[in-house]
This record gives structure tokens, C-alpha cells and sequence, in this order.
């Protein structure tokens, strides 16, 4: 995690009454204990010894280091916890209740985090006040959720009936799960064994799970950077360009893409890759009159079949331009 | 070589916290090396404000406190300081320790670690193992929105704020004016409630849709904050899941799964088509559309209408 003046003033503060009550701490411990690197953990201690009541007075903190241990030769009373910031209180609270509300949680988890909710409420005192003012939910399929957790500290193989919306399909797949993850929505990343492939599933459209007698055997892998974000397309994925009106701007914010190019109506020319065009007829299909695929042609062609075959049940015929 | 500005908050926080008087500006310049090196009188008296607002936002109470000469001084009183006494066991810890790594944003991540390391400094347990997962979930909140920390901060601090907003369907921008209560995130997305001055109402924003840059206003709220702000009511409605009515339609068999997920009733009708009656909200005739040939609609006339609209834009060249 980059430093910053704030953050390093922060965890100094905390760092001096933690070493006043820990005489030769491990300098390992301490950063563990921290959640820092040694490396930062040791350039806090370069600055400790500059740092006192009067530099002139001599009246500095004389906390040194020899790489291992770390000794506080002075140490005073003035090093004595701090209360928590607004934000401080803010972050971790809102956190810890969004996280209480994960229905796959397990039971005694939820407890302990309710817990120490409670215990830092009345701790933090009326700056926990603030945390009101944000809230998270986390979407979760309860059952589903469940059976995958168990999968997964089991080390058990799934069997799936897994809905595919680009297709408007059911499948069914076995798949060894790697890890859930909570973004908006909850997911489960798996190696499926149908198509020997990882694979991301959205626990929202698992229309049915079953736990296989089989032990998982995902290869090793490297677990994917989810800061980039979900939907990772590949530079040799095939191009697909939209153009949308004012009313299909919010292609631009719910699909990854490489450029969103304004237009003078209000609209946007919007490309992006996707390993399947045909995953996005549904998207034509959607924007009606407030866009159109623009390229690839046969991508363009099979939304327009797809609405005059839809036409002919309603018995409307297609008239020109009127 | 200029002093980090770290060592310099150290220093002044170092003084604050450990003088049982009130220290005065000439005091503190006296004691403070880079305070000395500062220079002009303009300079340290710049620098001097800006460190007292970064301690007071990591959570120092400052005290202004003038003497018997009309002299200014400043202390940091330990009693309202310290952290009330607070004992959490391991558990406790090691949840905390979870839901303290939600945060992908940077500001809010910092927050976290911080308080986790005042509380590990106020004595609590560290957990066996750090890296023990109890659970084999990674929730994670994303932030993506650049709008989200200033209107953090506003809604934290009760201030007005203007920005610019495109609404769904809206070509251009156009300013709004809000007092900012509370944000929320919802499937991934960040949203804001709060009073709209122009249009006299409380509305809810999507954070994605505000444009350029959110700027504060000066003055205070000029409407009541409600105890209760039903952002997700709102959201939800817009995302059709509050049906007021409901639909009939013909699916043909085996497609449309999300659709009969929610169906309230489903029959056969034979030759590879099913009737269901589904929830009709806001919507839905764009998300029929999206099934194509495999959905007609029967009832209610208005979606009827609007689906065949829609099937028409297609349709056409």
C-alpha cells in the first residue's frame, strides 16, 4: 500500500503506544501485527527519532532498531491509544455491517462480527455517527452461497444448472470452485471441467446446485487481479461498434469497453470486444430505437431477423418508414 | 533536505498530546524544527493550519484556548483523546480484520487500516493466523466513481454541493444543486439521496451519471435530514423490481429461465409454448424485447404496444 503523510502519521501514532507496552519487539511481529511491510514498518522507525516534544530540549523519542528487535530507550506517557476519526469509524463500521449481511456468512462469524460492531459503536462515540451516512449491501443467494462455501472448504466438486443469458440457455457443467467473491453481485470462480477453462458464475443464475462425492481438482492457478475489473476482454477478442442515442448512454456504463466517442445528437459510437457477438443480439434487441450495431453486419442482420420473426406472432407487418 | 511532511505532523501531534498548558504558535514554532525552517511568518502560519486540519481528520481533538495576554494557545487534552477502554477477543478481531479489507478505495482503505491499528495498539488480540480465512468469501466494495469522495466528505460534513448530472435519457448535463445525505451502494453501483434545491424534492442520484468535477457550497442545509433515507425503494423501482401490475405472455419452452424464475404462474400450452403471468414493472418491455421470437405479449395492452414499438425499431433499416 503507498504511504502517504496521513496514513504514516496515523500508524506512528499507533506504532509509539503499541511499542511502550512490547520492550524488543520483533520488528516482524510488529509489522504483521500492522498489516505493513517491514520495509515500512522500518522507515516509520527512520522517522520516530526525529520526532518528540522539543527537538531543541533534546526531548526526542529514542526508539532504535537493530533489523530484529526494536527498544524504546525514553519511553513516556504521553503515548496512550487514541480515539477513532470520523472516517476511521466510518470505514471499518460500514464494512463490518455490510459484510454482517452476507447470507452465506457462516453463523459464528455474523456473531462475532455483530459483536465487535457493538463494542466499537459505543467506542467510537458520537463520530460512529457519521457512518450513517453510507451503507452497502452485498447481493447474495442464500442457498447457493451455502453450497459453495461448503464446496469449497470441503474441496468438493459442483454440479451446476447454470444459466447463460447470452445464449437464453440452461446448462449443465461440473466444476471444481476456486473462490466467491462479492462485487455488487456474488460470484464463483470455478475451473469448469466441461470446458477445461476457468470460468466466473454468478450465483443469481445457478437455477440449480448439487455437491459431487468427487474431490475438486482445480490445476494451480494464479487467482485474477479483480481490481481491473470483472470482464477482462482480449486484445484478439472480435470488435463490435455500437451507436447509441441520448436514451442508450448506459451501454457506456454497464458494458467494459475500448472508446465511447460523443456524437452530436447527444448519442455515443461505443466500441468493444467481446469473445461472442452473437451474446450481444439481446443488447440490440434491447435498445430498439435508441441504437443500433453498427459492425459487425452479420450481428446487425440476426437482431433485425430476430424482430420481424418476433412481428409476425403479433401479426404486425413491417411497413416502410411512414 | 525538506522535513517529511510526516515527521512534522508527528512533532506537532507529539506536543499537542504531551503539554498539560496550552502552546503557543511561537511555542510550537520554537519546538518544532520544521516549523523553524519555514521561513517566512506567512509560510509556517500556512503550513500550521493546514497540519492542525490534517490531525483534527485523524481524529485529534484540538483546543483553542486563549491566556491572561490575549495569546492563542493550543493543546490536544488527553481525557478527550483517549480511546474509551475497549475489549474485543480474537474472533471479534479477526472479523473486523475481514470486514476491514472490503475497501477498494483508497481514502476508506487507509481509514480501516488505521482504526485497526489503533485498536491493535489499544491491546487487541491478533488473530492466529492473519491470513486466516474463516469464510472462503472475498466481499469487495468498489469504488470506481470519482464523485464518491468528495460527497463522502459532504455528506459527512452536512455541505452543499453542485455538479453536474446527466439523467439516463439526457443528451446534455445539467447542474444540480443538493444538499448530500446519504450514499449508497446497490449491486456494485454508488447512488446519493438527498434534497434537490432547484426542484424542491428529495431525489437520488447514480454516481456514474455525475460529470465533471463536485464542488462544495457555502451555508448550511437548509431543509431537515429525515431519520430514515429509502435509496434502495428508489433504485429498485427503476431497476422494475416494484411490479405494480402484472403480465401475461406466451414463452416458448426451455428458453426465457430468468423469466419463469419469477413467474407467478406457469402453464403449457403445447406445441413448444408455455403461458406465464409474470410481475410487470418499469421496464419490462425492454427486457422482453430481448428475447426476441421466443416471447409474445398478450396482456396488457399498453406492453403490447410497447414491445411491437420497440420490435419495430429493429425491424426497419
Amino acid at each position: 500500500m503507498a504511504t502517504n503523510a496521513i496514513d504514516q502519521t496515523r500508524r506512528m501514532l499507533s506504532l509509539v503506544t503499541y511499542l511502550r507496552e512490547r520492550p524488543g519487539a520483533h520488528v516482524q511481529d510488529v509489522a504483521r501485527a500492522f498489516g505493513i511491510t517491514e520495509d515500512e514498518l522500518i522507515s516509520d522507525l527512520d522517522v520516530l527519532p526525529m520526532c518528540g516534544t522539543s527537538f531543541r530540549g533534546g526531548d526526542l523519542l529514542d526508539i532504535d532498531t537493530d533489523g530484529d528487535r526494536i527498544w524504546w530507550h525514553n519511553p513516556d506517557d504521553v503515548a496512550e491509544p487514541l480515539r477513532l476519526a470520523a472516517d476511521e469509524a466510518t470505514a471499518l463500521l460500514v464494512a463490518a455491517r455490510a459484510v454482517a449481511t452476507l447470507p452465506g456468512l457462516r453463523e459464528s462469524d455474523r456473531q462475532a462480527l455483530l459483536r465487535a460492531t457493538a463494542k466499537l459503536e459505543t467506542a467510537a462515540g458520537e463520530v460512529g455517527a457519521a457512518s450513517s451516512r453510507l451503507s452497502v449491501t452485498f447481493e447474495s443467494e442464500g442457498g447457493v452461497f451455502a453450497d459453495v462455501d461448503r464446496a469449497i472448504s470441503e474441496r468438493r466438486r459442483l454440479w451446476l444448472r447454470y444459466y447463460s443469458p447470452a445464449r437464453d440457455e440452461l446448462t449443465e457443467r461440473e466444476v471444481d470452485p476456486i473462490r466467491l467473491f462479492a462485487v455488487g453481485h456474488t460470484y464463483m470462480e470455478a475451473w469448469c471441467r466441461s470446458s477445461e477453462d476457468r470460468r466466473t458464475f454468478r450465483l443469481d443464475r445457478v437455477a440449480e446446485i448439487r455437491l459431487l462425492d468427487e474431490p475438486a481438482a482445480p490445476p494451480e492457478l494464479e487467482l485474477r487481479d479483480l481490481s481491473a475489473g470483472l470482464v477482462q476482454p482480449a486484445a484478439e477478442d472480435p470488435e463490435v461498434v455500437v451507436e447509441v442515442g441520448p436514451g442508450g448512454r448506459w451501454v457506456a456504463e454497464y458494458y467494459p469497453h475500448d472508446s465511447a466517442e460523443e456524437l452530436p445528437d447527444g448519442g455515443l459510437r461505443i466500441a468493444l470486444r467481446t469473445p461472442d457477438p452473437a451474446s450481444l443480439r439481446r443488447l440490440a434487441l434491447r435498445l430498439g430505437g435508441e441504437g443500433r450495431i453498427v459492425s459487425p453486419p452479420e450481428l446487425a442482420r440476426s437482431a433485425q431477423q430476430a424482430a420481424r420473426a418476433a412481428l409476425a406472432a403479433y401479426d404486425e407487418p413491417v411497413r416502410a418508414e411512414a | 533536505m525538506a522535513i517529511a511532511k510526516a515527521e512534522r505532523l508527528m512533532n506537532l501531534a507529539l506536543c499537542l498530546l504531551g503539554t498539560r498548558r496550552p502552546l503557543s504558535k511561537r511555542e510550537l514554532r520554537g519546538s518544532i524544527e520544521a516549523y523553524l525552517e519555514a521561513g517566512s511568518d506567512d509560510a509556517f502560519n500556512r503550513m500550521f493550519e493546514r497540519d492542525k486540519d490534517d490531525l483534527r481528520e485523524l481524529g485529534l481533538i484540538i483546543e483553542t484556548v486563549e491566556n491572561l495576554d490575549g495569546e492563542t494557545g493550543y493543546l490536544a487534552r488527553r481525557d478527550s483523546n483517549r480511546l474509551p477502554p475497549i475489549t474485543l477477543d480474537a474472533e471479534e478481531a479477526a472479523a473486523l480484520g475481514l470486514a476491514a479489507k472490503v475497501w477498494q478505495q483508497a481514502r476508506l482503505a487507509g481509514a480501516a487500516s488505521g482504526a485497526l491499528q489503533k485498536l491493535r495498539a489499544a491491546g487487541m488480540p491478533e488473530a492466529e493466523d492473519a491470513y486466516e480465512v474463516h469464510s472462503a468469501l472475498e466481499p469487495r466494495i468498489p469504488v470506481h466513481e470519482a464523485a464518491f469522495e468528495p460527497l463522502m466528505l459532504a455528506c459527512r460534513d452536512r455541505r452543499p454541493v453542485t455538479f453536474d448530472y446527466r439523467k439516463g435519457n439526457a443528451a446534455t448535463p445539467e447542474q444540480r444543486q443538493v444538499e448530500p445525505w446519504t450514499l449508497e451502494c446497490w449491486r456494485g453501483h454508488w447512488y446519493l439521496a438527498g434534497w434537490d434545491r432547484d426542484r424542491g424534492a428529495e431525489r437520488v442520484f447514480r454516481l456514474s451519471r455525475i460529470t465533471g468535477r463536485v464542488r462544495s457550497r457555502a451555508g448550511a442545509f437548509t431543509t431537515e435530514v429525515p431519520d430514515v433515507v429509502t435509496v434502495r425503494e428508489t433504485v429498485e423501482s427503476w431497476a422494475g423490481e416494484t411490479a405494480t401490475r402484472t403480465a401475461l405472455i406466451r414463452l416458448r419452452t426451455g428458453a426465457g429461465y430468468p423469466l419463469r424464475s419469477r413467474a407467478v404462474s406457469v402453464r403449457e400450452l403445447g406445441n413448444g409454448w408455455d403461458e406465464l403471468e409474470i410481475p410487470y414493472g418499469h421496464g419490462l418491455d425492454a427486457w422482453l424485447v430481448e428475447f426476441g421470437p421466443d416471447v409474445v405479449v398478450q396482456e396488457p395492452a399498453d406492453l403490447r404496444a410497447d414491445v411491437v414499438d420497440r420490435l419495430r425499431a429493429v425491424a426497419k433499416d
